[in-house]
């Protein structure tokens, strides 16, 4: 055989594994297909969908404007603080969590035990968070505050651990050729890597919480949440409308802020 | 505009050289960061005297949720079948539908720049809406039953996975495209053969991240009536049966853990 | 002054990387040591600011014995010696100045090592030094967005700073191509004659080295193979030092058979 005819007959047998592969998941989706069904939407969900468009596009301009502690505004707000103080606490909560998880900072079964504690952390829905923390602080904004913060321990942590595991040892060798003692090698060494990624991260994380408290209403922990289900529930849709708009604007806006710092602490 | 206010230092060397250094905005940044904790507090009501006072009535439900009940496990197993369901097919679909609208808002591929923007500030618009919100909209559309939870995630896959996948395509490298359209493909083909398979792996990996996460938002989502296992947690935490929920947990942590490591495996792969 | 005298350096798992050094290098002189990757040249280098520790034999730098320094003095003692790395290892996300001031760090009080706040003589110092190298005008980019001459001119910047009585440096152009190192290569000369400072350097340009270096030390397993000023270096003696190495770098060209 030529060289050439050799070459061919090694080539890899990439198409059987992608052919199996893609059967696999075409079964898995018929699968799923059978706990839909689409007879579901009658006529009525329909006119429902379009009170909803039509709701939307008048919405209920006083409720947005007024400047009540009852009104649309006080209550974005609110949702903005919770989202940010959450943040916070969850920041606060996952530095030292990410170090204990970090393979190349704690020994190897401490950072096994921190990794499953993270991923129970991470599993737990919100909604049942939020019900424990009522408990806790009783109804409203705080427990919200609480819930936001144990919910972002799940991705922080998980970015922050991916940041400390990425460190640029490097650095530590020359630290140690000038004679650094260890902490001004980690408070200028190590500090100065990790502080860019965290806040990004912490700003992305902040940014997806604004969302997520803007739910938690729902379950009487404060925020715009509240508002809209009652609005929701009481086919209401103009103002169904009109508090929707103000929480995309607000989101989008805080998303531009988020987008644009997160920007500049990449280049620098 | 900050250096307005604040003009650059100037330093001058012993050699006769001057340097301009731009003051710091670290104090700046610290009082808005300050002022910013400021106001939360006080909106939210954050008191850290009570959450240390009452900080033990939270263990005393994670005490109730274990020994999870594991008699209950069968009963929430159709409910787990059911979420997983639902989380495939809306990702499945979802990203699938992503495709379109990625290549719709991608400048290099549509000339049209209102076109590319029309389909861009759709995604940022789907994206902004919480999924519990869609979710319940979606309640009133479908009815109550997975159904809703399947258009909630549908819509939550298709913003994300397009938004990623189409910052992807305008990165791409244009040469092989350029170079197929040269020959005379049209602009599909040429996206098929050139750009497809370099977009390829990230949206794999993008889909499958985005499949984990929303395993875990479906288990949410029953909690507004769109089916799954949100329901029975629902259920559970009302008649106070926390070791019901804990065995609820504990199943979902097995599963999510389960699908995260094959997902990563292949993410792995595909990298 | 450094005194090499019958110096061993044996790692524990038995494998010996010096045997029986004797060198004496005096303050200003720049010292080119050349020899096969593996042979010790890292080594060598580095038991001289205590890196690596050695085994056997004596090792004095300016009268102080390196092996019996424990705990703070061998900090102390480092910061007379400035070191050059072949990847440079500056932090780099900060600014180059930022950088430059981190060899200040273990002079400043408590107070100021927490707070980063350094003081204005310092950041003169640091301008000055950065002036040195040539790159004053970069002094509050980020170190990530300069090439990779420059950042070594930065961390050469941060050596600088130090005030160093001797510049260790690892390699420091092996990631440059020519142009910057001879820049980089131009510095090092200009700081050994202008400021007295004794430069040793690890290098495998054999024709850079001879170039610039006024006494090449040859390393070949290990042992001083040659010791003596670089005009007196020919190719028998590179022969000797590479083990006749240096021709059988070329790749034979004749594929009989294509690999599959």
């Amino acid at each position: 055989m030529t060289t050439v005819e050799k070459q061919l007959l090694a080539a890899p047998r990439n198409y059987r594994y992608i052919l199996m592969v893609t059967v696999i998941v075409l079964i898995l989706f018929g699968w799923s297909l059978s706990a839909v069904n689409v007879q579901g939407m009658n006529q009525g969900g329909m006119k429902i969908a379009g009170n909803i468009l039509r709701g939307i596009f008048h919405p209920d301009l006083d409720l947005l404007l007024a400047v009540s502690k009852q009104s649309v505004l006080y209550l974005l707000v609110q949702t903005a603080a919770i989202a940010f103080l959450g943040t916070l606490v969850g920041a606060v909560l996952s530095v030292p969590l990410a170090f204990l998880a970090a393979s190349n900072v704690v020994p190897k079964p401490v950072s096994w035990l921190t990794r499953l504690l993270l991923i129970f952390i991470r599993t737990i829905p919100a909604l049942v968070y939020g019900l424990m923390f009522i408990r806790v602080t009783g109804p409203g904004p705080f427990a919200g505050v609480l819930t936001i913060g144990l919910t972002s321990i799940g991705m922080l942590a998980k970015l922050y651990v991916d940041a400390i595991e990425e460190l640029d040892t490097r650095v530590l060798e020359s630290m140690t050729s000038i004679g650094c003692t260890t902490f001004e090698k980690i408070r200028y060494g190590i500090i100065p890597q990790l502080m860019s990624v965290f806040l990004s991260v912490t700003i992305y994380r902040f940014d997806m919480n604004m969302r997520e408290a803007s739910i938690l209403g729902l379950v009487g922990a404060g925020g715009i949440g509240a508002p809209l289900t009652f609005a929701m529930n009481g086919y209401k849709w103009n103002q169904v409308g009109s508090i929707l708009i103000g929480l995309v604007v607000l989101i989008l806006i805080i998303e531009l802020m988020s987008n644009r710092i997160r920007a500049k602490l990449v280049r620098g | 505009m900050y250096d307005k206010i604040f003009p650059p230092k100037q330093v001058v060397l012993p050699s006769g050289k001057t340097v301009l250094e731009k003051r710091t905005r670290l104090p700046l940044i610290l009082i808005i960061l300050i002022a910013a904790t400021l106001l939360s507090v006080n909106l939210t009501g954050f008191s850290l005297k009570v959450l240390f006072t009452r900080l033990s009535q939270f263990f005393v439900i994670i005490g109730q949720m274990i020994p999870p009940k594991w008699e209950y496990f069968p009963h929430l197993w159709d409910a787990l079948l059911a979420t997983l369901q639902m989380s495939l097919l809306g990702s499945i679909v979802g990203a699938l539908l992503a495709l379109p609208f990625a290549v719709l808002s991608s400048s290099n591929i549509v000339r049209n720049p209102v076109v590319t923007s029309v389909f861009k500030t759709i995604l940022s618009l789907i994206r902004t809406v919480p999924t519990l919100v869609s979710a319940i909209i979606a309640k009133f559309i479908f009815g109550l039953g997975p159904t809703a939870g399947v258009a909630a995630i549908l819509l939550f896959t298709l913003s994300y996975v397009g938004k990623l996948l189409y910052e992807q395509i305008e990165n791409v490298d244009m040469g092989p495209y350029e170079a197929m359209e040269s020959i005379g493909m049209t602009r599909v083909q040429a996206f098929r053969y050139a750009i497809f398979p370099q977009v390829l792996p990230g949206y794999l990996s993008t889909s499958l991240f985005c499949f984990e996460g929303n395993v875990r938002y479906a288990a949410i989502l029953g909690y507004v009536g769109a089916g799954g296992i949100g329901l029975l947690i629902n259920e559970n935490i009302g008649w106070r049966d926390y070791s019901s929920v804990g065995m609820i947990i504990l199943a979902l942590v097995v599963t999510v853990y389960l699908i995260e490591t094959v997902s990563e495996h292949f993410r792995k792969k595909l990298i | 002054m450094i005194e090499f005298k019958n110096v061993d350096k044996t790692y524990a798992n038995g494998t010996s990387a010096l045997k029986n050094i004797n060198l004496t290098i005096e303050q200003g002189e720049f010292v080119a040591v050349i020899g096969l990757s593996g042979a010790g040249k890292s080594t060598l280098i580095r038991c001289i600011n205590r890196m690596h520790d050695i085994t056997g034999g004596q090792l004095n730098v300016d009268g102080v014995d390196v092996s019996k320094l424990r705990g703070s003095q061998i900090r102390r003692f480092r910061r007379r010696i400035g070191m050059i790395f072949q990847s440079f290892n500056l932090v780099t996300r900060t600014t180059v100045i930022k950088n430059v001031l981190v060899s200040f760090v273990p002079d400043l009080p408590w107070w100021r090592k927490w707070t980063g706040v350094f003081t204005k003589e310092q950041k003169i110092k640091a301008l000055e030094a950065l002036d040195k190298v040539g790159i004053l005008d970069k002094a509050f980019v980020r170190v990530d967005q300069l090439s990779g001459g420059q950042q070594q001119r930065v961390a050469l910047a941060r050596t600088l700073a130090q005030n160093p009585d001797i510049i260790l440096a690892d390699e420091p152009i092996a990631s440059l191509d020519p142009v910057t190192s001879k820049m980089v290569m131009d510095d090092f000369k200009r700081i050994n004659k202008e400021m007295n400072i004794s430069v040793i350097m690890n290098i495998h340009h054999v024709e850079v080295a001879l170039e610039y270096a006024d006494r090449v030390i040859g390393i070949r397993k290990g042992e001083v193979v040659f010791d003596g000023p670089s005009r007196q270096v020919t190719k028998e003696v590179l022969d000797e030092i590479y083990g006749g190495k240096l021709e059988d770098m070329n790749p034979s060209s004749e594929e009989h058979t294509a690999h599959v």
